[in-house]
């Protein structure tokens, strides 16, 4: 059976525009859940990377002195694998070391400037069984060992900041997913309308042997076109929004958000997450309508 | 081209709509479906299109049985049987010619082919020069001779109508039957439902009456009327009422099973 793509785009278009205040009813909660969505993702992608960039998840580091001795390395390494709260440990010597202080310290060149790698202290980077034993872990690892510079976990503001972006996330997220929800439930009744508006054209197909997927597929694609073009909305509303924050950064300096602007490939990752979930929505939603409303 | 098995099918109503119904109906036959309203005509119709499916029973179309069809088989069957009805169904927003060609369409023919049929057969039913017009531009008779027109462009094997005159005045109505007539010819077979006495009379085919969803009579150029047995044996057509003892079409079916057999298997070999 060939399905003509003229026949399928003409009747796809035609319904859109006969039901276009449901349409468009449609299109903007698609556009208003999923930059929602989207903005949740940056978000998190933005706040992880701040956190992230030098803390790698590593609840506590320990640094060395600059000069301290191969066995001076060894033992706290012994003493490392004694301390039960501690899980896992990479070790980073001077020229990794440095390649990470000079990621982290993108932003102030002078500081960069003034490390060699010689000069960068190697670190223990470790993961404890539970954030809340880091003070008492570090407490043990300053208390004068031979070749620790100093040890430390993650100051409490960094620890405050990520649970105040984890609940805004949730917030976020909760919002978007009822959105999500009610813009389903709208393309649902869109298609459903559309399928009344013709349902005489229905009876014909049926009577002449139309195939149940000739039928259907202009409805389908109704509710995928509803489902992208709401997408593309959110697409450009979160590349507005990311324009914008980062000019609020270059302009006044906002510290706290100082890493938010994302590099272009978690942008591009975002948006297509955005482009599928909003493919999801419009074909989920025209699925369940034609099978809900077109029996045949 | 038809046959049903013991067909019995029923809504929710206690009795059922049809009532163990065994007939055959050959290839380029017209015949008449005739009996009182709630008879079981239409739903008669319905079991060939297997927009409902029989309760027990076979039925068989151009030797298939179709309650055996998969659901996705079903358009397919449909594209074998023309359909029209009393309130014609036309769409309204659409001109005569892209009525007719919406059936071609709908089934994936290529345009060119849709253009030549969809030109012949408005020909053919006389409306040639009004492809333009709306339906609601044109009489009842020419509404309804839009639909025979969609309903044969595809050259189906069988023509169903259920009351197609139902809504026509007596000379319009002649005008559909001549139409349905030249139809037949070309080997097309028709059931037609109707409670039009006249045409039925004039037309002299095979009648099946119904009658609370048994079949009451089978009569080869038959009329309308039923016990009306002086004028059938005036104009020495006997009628061959069924439920008796005479030798009719469906009675020999019924009551020979061999027979019965042998025309399932023609059925089955059968020319699709
Ligand atoms: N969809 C349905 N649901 C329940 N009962 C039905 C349905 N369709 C038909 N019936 C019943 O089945 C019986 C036969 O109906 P059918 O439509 O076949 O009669 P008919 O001979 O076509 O009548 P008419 O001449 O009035 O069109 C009737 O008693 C009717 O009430
Ligand atoms: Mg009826």
């Amino acid at each position: 059976m060939a399905v003509s793509f003229e026949y399928v785009a003409k009747e796809t278009v035609t319904n859109l525009w006969r039901n276009r205040m449901m349409t468009l009813a449609a299109v903007l909660t698609v556009a208003v859940s999923l930059s929602l969505v989207g903005t949740a993702l940056l978000l998190r992608q933005a706040v992880n990377r701040q956190i992230g960039q030098w803390s790698n998840n590593v609840s506590l580091q320990i640094f060395l002195d600059a000069g301290a001795s191969q066995p001076q390395v060894a033992s706290v390494r012994s003493m490392i694998d004694q301390t039960p709260q501690i899980t896992r440990c990479t070790y980073l010597d001077h020229a990794q070391s440095y390649a990470q202080a000079k990621q982290v310290l993108a932003g102030s060149p002078t500081a960069i400037a003034a490390l060699t790698p010689a000069t960068t202290p190697t670190v223990f980077k470790c993961q404890l069984t539970s954030p809340g034993d880091a003070a008492t872990v570090a407490a043990t690892f300053n208390s004068g060992v031979p070749g620790v510079y100093r040890a430390t976990s993650p100051s409490q503001s960094i620890r405050v900041m990520q649970q105040v972006t984890n609940v805004l996330q949730l917030i976020l997220l909760v919002i978007a997913i009822v959105l999500l929800v009610s813009s389903l439930v709208l393309i649902l009744n869109a298609i459903r309308m559309a399928i009344f508006a013709r349902r005489r054209e229905v009876g014909v197909m049926k009577l002449v042997g139309a195939t149940n997927w000739f039928i259907r597929v202009p409805f389908m694609l109704e509710g995928l076109v509803q489902g992208v073009l709401g997408a593309l909305a959110a697409v450009v509303i979160v590349l507005l929004s990311n324009v914008g924050v980062s000019y609020l950064i270059r302009h006044y300096k906002v510290s706290v958000l100082g890493s938010a602007v994302l590099p272009p490939h978690d942008l591009v990752v975002t948006e297509l997450v955005v482009v599928l979930i909003g493919v999801i929505v419009g074909v989920a939603g025209s699925s369940v309508a034609v099978r809900r409303f077109l029996d045949v | 081209m038809i046959r049903f098995d013991n067909v019995t099918k029923s809504y929710k109503n206690l009795r059922p709509a049809l009532d163990d119904i065994s007939l055959e109906i050959q290839k380029g036959e017209f015949v008449f479906l005739v009996g009182s309203s709630g008879s079981g005509k239409t739903t008669f119709l319905k079991l060939l299109l297997r927009e409902e499916v029989p309760d027990a029973g076979t039925v068989w179309v151009a030797g298939r049985d179709i309650g055996e069809l998969s659901q996705w088989r079903v358009p397919y069957l449909r594209r074998n049987l023309g359909c029209i009805f009393q309130d014609f169904r036309l769409l309204p927003n659409k001109t005569v010619t892209e009525n007719v060609a919406f059936a071609l369409e709908v089934i994936g023919r290529p345009r060119t082919v849709v253009r030549t049929q969809v030109a012949q057969v408005l020909d053919l039913v006389g409306l040639g020069e009004k492809g333009d017009r709306m339906p609601h531009e044109l009489s009842g008779g020419e509404q309804q001779r839009v639909a025979v027109a969609r309903a044969f462009v595809n050259r189906p094997l069988v023509l169903l109508a259920d009351e197609p005159t139902g809504n026509l005045d007596p000379a319009t109505t002649q005008g559909i039957m001549k139409l349905l007539d030249r139809i037949n010819r070309t080997g097309t077979t028709v059931v037609m439902a109707t409670h039009d006495v006249g045409i039925v009379d004039t037309m002299r085919r095979r009648v099946i009456q119904l009658d609370q969803g048994r079949l009451v009579r089978d009569q080869a150029r038959g009329v309308y009327g039923f016990g009306d047995d002086m004028t059938v044996s005036s104009r020495g057509v006997p009628a061959v009422p069924v439920a008796g003892a005479g030798g009719g079409r469906a009675y020999d079916m019924a009551g020979q099973p061999e027979s019965g057999r042998v025309a399932a298997v023609r059925a089955r070999r059968g020319v699709r």
